[in-house]
């Protein structure tokens, strides 16, 4: 299987670049298409109709083709995928009834292939404009398929507006909604892997009082001053426009524990002034054991890599194509070096690349099970079995 | 890109006296440079926010949990008060316990106590009567008389001392069950103790309750010489069970069953490593739901004020303190049996 990445910062340099791709006879039947909310997707979308190229659509927070990273603009990987292996399918929630759309989707993946595979994009952003609950959705979506399914993804960014997200194919958009490309995976396989690195920092916490997303009560102590005072920021608790999410949690989210001894980032994205409790992306009942953090170590590269090239010799296998959704906090937290992480992995695979920043990412650990997760590297790649 | 290194890169684009290929080179290598630059700023900044961040939530936690040492030691401390106060109410249930216990034996003991004073009365009667009689044979002169006669005062005397001494062994006997135990162990004959035990606790329960009756049925194995064990400890525990018996026979028998005929039986055997005492009813049974229980302190299925509550949990403490074991074996409506078995070679 054939395959291009391509990038542009406006509607013409996508154009033009397409163009140039394809004078060689190339011609994708797929396109990942990850833009940000600042571009006209319809437009890139009619182009790519034009062109008969189906595309799997997700707006971003920051996108990023082989040695090439950016915010604000366009990253697409083209697939020359054979028709017959592959189909994109569209869910609108907006009737907030995530399981039905799941359950729909999850069907027809099911009915048109037996052993399907997918990679999946969802809101990051629900209807009421807070975080998305992408571990619902994980959990609906492995339910439906079944465990042993593989499914990889990422949620929908906008730039960090953390106002309004969006999934899109051709033909349709939703700001609540779930695109998959599904692959039958008797036809091409594929192999990827989630790391975080974020490392457990203090004594382990229990959530002694919470309920849904707000977290009241953390060893008996108030969330809130608890969560501030001890990162310094005990003079932040009664400021109004104080940004939780973006000045704090995004470099010092949780570390929780969960089942199969698996952790799982989840970070406070708003203080709710009226209960004075912290407003999570995504629940944490009562009783749930977890630590603060600590941001990973500039080595995270070199363990994402070394992970992924024992996976590469381990399955004695290459690429025809590489998808990453890293998390959008991976950005400020690791600087420069998330572009090396990015570009480590496309050059360990040496295969054409493309992903975005995230605010929450889908897949496995080495050996785990399918999982949502949270300020990860998610990557995956595709290949034609032959 | 990093001012100086972007002031060289445009004095290279402006020198025109190097090669072409020299010049890329640079470029290269300027950008090189600017990119580890770029990282090693970030790694330096980003490594002081961490460091700041990190101290100030370790020295949090370890506040924290200097906060937490404190609370556990004060806890502790109320712990350990508590502790020695519970030591001290059980040391006085304990006591109170054994004062009950003596309580039951009370009407036993004055049973007990009262055969061996009418024996004293009766000899001493009889032995006044004869003396007089020898008197008058001594005035008749007839000493073959005397002599005989003189000899039924001294067997007579002999029964005085034995029931005397008797009477003397149930009183100290009585003061030693009340005894604080000395926790001394001694070479005991655990026949003679048991059945001492069991006829004061049969005489204790007859004295309270005329009506009471029940047929007593005991095994005692002859090779069992003696027993090195507290022999208070292990008389106080054979007394509960023995007491526990007539108890349930008691309570079967109100319930006025037709052709019920109480009967407790006790029974000594020698094993190869062991001693048993077994005490077996034909009471009502222990109910499966409270058996789990029987052993716990403050447990107990007799009316309010009529039980402690501790007389098993004190058994078995005991049992255990000799190295034994305590177990029970009951059915339902047929009756229950408690087996100690002690061992022989007790030298704890």
């Amino acid at each position: 299987m054939k395959s291009k990445s391509i990038h542009g910062a406006s509607f013409k340099e996508v154009d033009r670049a397409l163009n140039s791709v394809l004078t060689d006879g190339f011609t994708p039947t797929v396109a990942f298409v990850f833009i940000s909310v600042k571009q006209d997707r319809k437009a890139i979308c009619e182009l790519m109709t034009s062109k008969k190229i189906e595309v799997f659509g997700a707006t971003s927070c920051g996108e990023f083709i082989n040695g090439h990273q950016t915010e604000g603009e366009i990253a697409i990987l083209l697939l020359e995928l054979a028709k017959e292996h592959y189909t994109i399918l569209f869910e609108n929630m907006e009737d907030g009834n995530m399981d039905n759309a799941v359950s729909k989707l999850a069907n027809n993946a099911l009915n048109q292939f037996t052993n399907p595979s997918l990679i999946v994009c969802g809101p990051g952003i629900n209807q009421k404009g807070e975080h998305f609950e992408g571990e619902k959705l994980v959990k609906s979506l492995e339910k439906q398929l079944g465990a042993e399914k593989i499914f990889f993804g990422g949620m929908a960014g906008d730039d960090w507006a953390l106002k309004e997200t969006f999934v899109f194919t051709n033909t349709k958009e939703s700001n609540y909604g779930i695109v998959a490309l599904v692959l039958n995976a008797d036809k091409i396989s594929l192999n990827g892997m989630a790391v975080t690195g974020w490392k457990p920092m203090g004594i382990a916490r229990t959530v002694t009082k919470s309920e849904g997303k707000l977290l009241y009560e953390i060893d008996g102590k108030s969330a809130v001053d608890l969560y501030l005072k001890y990162l310094g920021k005990s003079d932040k608790i009664a400021e109004k426009d104080f940004k939780i999410f973006e000045d704090l949690a995004i470099e010092y989210p949780f570390l929780v524990e969960r089942d199969t001894n698996e952790t799982v980032i989840k970070s406070p994205t708003k203080i709710d002034r009226t209960t004075h409790a912290l407003v999570m992306d995504n629940p944490m009942s009562e009783g749930t054991k977890f630590w603060f953090t600590q941001p990973p170590e500039f080595d995270i590269v070199e363990e994402v890599i070394n992970k992924a090239a024992k996976l590469k010799t381990d399955l004695d296998t290459d690429a025809d194509a590489l998808l990453i959704f890293s998390c959008g906090g991976r950005k400020p937290i690791l600087g420069p070096l998330v572009t090396e992480e990015n570009e480590g992995l496309a050059k360990l695979w040496d295969t054409p690349m493309a992903g975005f920043f995230t605010y929450g990412e889908f897949g496995r650990v080495l050996n785990g099970r399918q999982n949502f997760h949270g300020g990860a590297c998610c990557w995956v790649t595709l290949k034609e079995k032959e | 890109m990093n001012q100086h290194l972007q002031n060289i890169l445009e004095l290279i684009n402006q020198t025109s006296q190097l090669k072409e290929e020299d010049k890329t080179a640079i470029i290269s290598g300027l950008k090189k440079a600017d990119k580890d630059l770029l990282i090693s700023e970030f790694k330096l900044e980003r490594t002081e926010k961490v460091k700041r961040t990190t101290a100030i939530l370790l020295e949090e936690t370890i506040e924290e949990l200097e906060q937490k040492r404190k609370a556990i030691e004060d806890s502790n401390d109320a712990l350990q008060k508590s502790l020695q106060e519970l030591k001290a109410a059980q040391s006085q249930l304990i006591q109170s316990e054994k004062m009950a216990s003596l309580g039951e034996l009370t009407a036993g003991i004055a049973h007990e106590i009262q055969n061996p004073l009418n024996f004293v009365n009766n000899f001493s009667e009889v032995s006044k009567e004869l003396i007089e009689e020898m008197l008058e044979e001594i005035k008749n002169g007839d000493m073959e008389e005397v002599n005989a006669i003189a000899q039924d005062v001294i067997q007579n005397l002999e029964k005085i001392t034995h029931h005397g001494k008797r009477a003397d062994g149930i009183v100290k006997g009585m003061l030693q069950h009340s005894r604080s135990s000395s926790g001394t162990k001694e070479n005991t004959k655990i026949n003679v103790l048991v059945d001492e035990y069991l006829r004061l606790a049969y005489h204790g329960l007859r004295a309270k309750d005329k009506s009471f009756n029940a047929a007593l049925d005991t095994h005692f194995d002859d090779s069992i010489k003696t027993i090195n064990i507290v022999p208070q400890d292990i008389g106080r525990v054979v007394l509960n069970l023995i007491t526990n018996a007539f108890y349930a026979c008691n309570e079967k028998k109100k319930l006025q069953i037709d052709g019920y005929e109480p009967k407790v039986s006790v029974k000594t055997e020698k094993h190869t490593d062991n001693i048993t005492i077994s005490v077996k009813d034909n009471g009502n049974g222990i109910p499966q739901k409270v058996l789990d229980k029987i052993f716990q302190p403050f447990f107990t299925t007799k009316p309010t004020g009529q039980g402690t509550g501790l007389g098993l949990s004190l058994s078995y403490d005991i049992i255990k303190a000799h190295g034994g074991n305590i177990d029970v074996n009951t059915k339902e409506n047929e009756g229950t049996e408690f087996t100690i078995s002690l061992p022989t070679n007790n030298n704890q």
